[in-house]
């Protein structure tokens, strides 16, 4: 157990409830729990946002994507950064305009109708449960790496996922959005400096990012997994083979001659359950007849997919509830701009940072394990981890010991609190908000209202809670290489394809009617979805690579199908339907005019209040 | 801000909505419109443009993704780097120009607020 680590931890945790307690006194009404009372700056808006944004994802998947596959890991840090733009080009200010409290609210009153606002309701809370479970995922696994033990008779990785969501539970019900968005800045920048520390002592340390890069890339990418004895020595009909072959091959080459032994005394043990640690060859997916090296594209996509990233990731930001709920925060719509352009700042210098840790991964871990002093908290193979998620908190350790895994572990829960509360919030105002306050009590009190708010967050969280723990039974983690990153991938292409059309449709077709908007977010929503449940059970090895649904089956990112489906629906429909709203023209003027920016600049409530104020 | 808090009309055969003391007319909005989709949807034009340039060059070109074996291929450098310097000065161009059109049009829209209120009053 590292003992400095679990300090950092427990003081990042107690400063976390102190900020919401403190805050609490701010909360009093709806548009505080929800919107900070709408008065937050610039900075402080984009600090939190970062915060929001930067998940265990970034923090800990996208180091671990780079570490295991170069540059396709990479992409994950630009296409994450890359969303913003469409963000701030076709949404922020048109968002923060309108006004209101949620994405559902948006809908509600751009299409006027309530069936729009509760399939909205749904899209929101579906999204938002599957940008939840990498976070839980992430919270389980790092717990699994800092602690080592469980708590009250579970194993480590449930006692993670359970810790992190009673703390959560606890600070976002307490604190509100103004809570959450304290602790918000906070958290960011203590993930961003984890994330500074961790290349700072890697360059202190004599790192040569360039020469580390051509060294890895020499040769070609090898893959670690663990497996059972039982799928290891199954053999494929149409091969002949089976994958202790190749693994045979490549370890009896690279690795250590201990874990081939381990291997095979696995084998001739005849337990088909029995898990082995494995060194397997990669393949190129993009350039088929090219080797797969770390500093080339093709270890995790085809051409495809190459594509159907970028658009995942630029696009699915743009839907994201939590992100942009956000923008509802900011005092007008030229803040919300330069909320985001600092965002892009601070994301940017963050994800520039992300390829020298995972780089400086491979490099000092690799020789640790030749040196015999690799952190025992992970498994190797062929000087490899076996699960890349555990390259920032092993590369701490080995770098700057317990000091420095302390602060790259509390950096990890860090960006799990930020955009778990995040999540919270948002999930929570789709259910106190749009679903109690419109339809089930629209006369309750204002601390009525709150404490629907506070009891939504509970229930997401016990929701959230289920999904954490449920997911290594469904073997996810083995299936995919960076489970955490890939989760997060999921959630964008579901947010990119139900959210970005309507919002886009909504903002700058004014002829897009609301059974078009509302086709539009079932087709993107259930087709991205479809689309994903295909892949894993391809992965898990339940659907076949034949005929269309084997075609499905492959697409690791759906967006390049999904976005324009739901795009081209909304079109299609609203031009067969043809009944836009009656106040059309009103709408229209609310989405694009300037009369509450200009009353609020005659007023000054243009600026900043200050978080610290209650209304 | 809710839509309770504004007030809608219409004065000598033109729609307004009104949010506290002032006003937006339908022309007014459609010429605010008309600038700001010009604008966005040129800068959203060059940002897709360039970044669907990049898995482009990925899928097609040997030079950009193996480069010259010294590590760094043009594709890891762009992708790890050179891409956020292209978001930061998007975005804070486009920020500014956002800025400077808001300042335009809201100057343009209290001319028409001026107008309509003066045709009000020569109407009552």
């Amino acid at each position: 157990m590292n003992v400095l680590a679990i300090v950092l931890v427990v003081v990042l945790v107690a400063f976390t409830i102190g900020l919401s307690i403190f805050s609490r006194r701010f909360t009093r009404t709806t548009a505080d729990f929800y919107l900070a009372g709408r008065k937050v700056g610039s900075f402080a808006n984009a600090s939190a946002i970062s915060g929001d944004y930067l998940s265990a994802a970034s923090f800990l998947g996208v180091a671990g994507a780079i570490y295991a596959s170069g540059l396709d890991g990479v992409w994950f840090a630009a296409g994450f950064a890359g969303g913003f733009m469409v963000v701030i080009i076709f949404i922020a200010s048109a968002l923060r305009r309108f006004g209101e409290y949620t994405i559902p609210d948006f809908a509600f009153g751009r299409f006027g109708s309530h069936r729009i606002r509760l399939v909205a309701v749904l899209c929101v809370l579906i999204t938002c449960f599957f940008y939840m479970a990498p976070q839980m995922f992430g919270s389980g696994t790092t717990w699994r790496v800092l602690v080592g033990q469980g708590i009250f008779g579970m194993d480590p990785y449930n006692s993670g996922v359970v810790v992190v969501t009673v703390v959560m539970m606890f600070y976002v019900a307490m604190g509100g959005m103004k809570g959450t968005t304290l602790n918000q800045i906070f958290q960011f920048w203590w993930l961003w400096f984890a994330m500074f520390l961790v290349v700072a002592f890697a360059f202190g340390g004599g790192f040569n990012y360039q020469d580390a890069l051509k060294r890895a890339s020499g040769s070609p990418i090898i893959n670690t997994k663990k497996m059972t004895v039982g799928e290891l020595t199954k053999v494929n009909p149409a091969t002949g083979k089976a994958p202790i072959d190749s693994a045979r091959k490549i370890m009896a080459e690279h690795s250590d001659p201990a874990d081939l032994a381990k291997v095979e005394a696995a084998i001739a043990a005849g337990d088909p359950a029995a898990k082995v640690n494995v060194a397997l060859p990669s393949k190129n997916k993009l350039h088929e007849t090219r080797e797969m090296l770390l500093n080339e594209p093709g270890h995790r996509y085809n051409a495809f997919d190459q594509f159907s990233m970028v658009l995942a990731l630029v696009l699915g930001t743009a839907g994201l509830p939590h992100i942009l709920n956000r923008y509802y925060t900011n005092p007008s719509g030229s803040a919300a701009r330069r909320s985001t352009f600092w965002v892009l700042v601070f994301i940017g210098t963050f994800y520039i940072m992300t390829p020298i840790a995972g780089i400086a991964g491979l490099h000092a871990i690799k020789a640790a394990v030749a040196a015999g002093n690799a952190p025992a908290t992970a498994d190797y193979v062929n000087g490899l981890l076996i699960r890349p998620d555990a390259v920032m908190p092993t590369l701490g350790r080995l770098l700057g010991g317990e000091f420095l895994m302390g602060v790259v572990a509390a950096g990890a829960f860090a960006a799990m609190f930020s955009t778990i509360g995040g999540l919270l919030i948002a999930a929570s105002a789709s259910i106190g908000h749009d679903v109690y306050e419109k339809y089930i009590n629209p006369g309750a009190s204002e601390a009525k209202k709150v404490f629907v708010g506070k009891t939504s967050v509970i229930i997401i969280s016990l929701i959230s809670l289920l999904i954490g723990l449920g997911i290594p039974y469904l073997g996810l983690d083995q299936a995919y290489p960076a489970l955490i990153a890939m989760m997060v991938t999921w959630a964008f292409s579901v947010s990119a394809s139900a959210f970005v059309p309507m919002l886009l449709a909504g903002i700058w077709w004014k002829g897009a009617t609301e059974r078009g908007a509302i086709a539009g977010m079932v087709v993107g929503l259930t087709s991205s979805i479809s689309v994903i449940v295909l892949n894993i059970l391809q992965q898990l090895g339940h659907v076949g690579k034949e005929g269309l649904v084997g075609f499905l089956g492959s697409l690791t990112f759906p967006v390049l199908f999904t976005f324009p489906l739901g795009l081209l629906t909304i079109i299609v429909v609203s031009k067969l339907d043809g009944q836009l709203p009656k106040n059309v023209d009103e709408i229209w003027m609310r989405i694009h005019g300037t009369a509450h920016e200009r009353y609020e600049r005659d007023h000054g409530l243009d600026k900043v209040g200050g978080l610290l104020k209650s209304k | 801000m809710t839509s309770q808090d504004y007030e809608s009309g219409t004065i000598n055969g033109v729609k307004y909505v009104k949010y506290g003391d002032h006003i937006d007319t339908v022309e007014t909005v459609d010429a605010v419109f008309h600038e700001q989709r010009k604008l966005s949807f040129a800068y959203g034009f060059v940002f897709f443009a360039v970044t669907l340039a990049i898995p482009a060059l990925t899928v097609t070109s040997e030079w950009w993704y193996a480069g010259t074996g010294k590590g760094f291929t043009p594709n890891w450098m762009v992708v790890s780097l050179l891409y956020y310097v292209f978001l930061w000065v998007m975005a804070w161009m486009y920020s500014k120009q956002a800025d400077s059109l808001d300042e335009r049009l809201n100057k343009m829209a209290d001319k028409a607020e001026a107008d309509l209120t003066a045709r009000e009053g020569a109407q009552a």
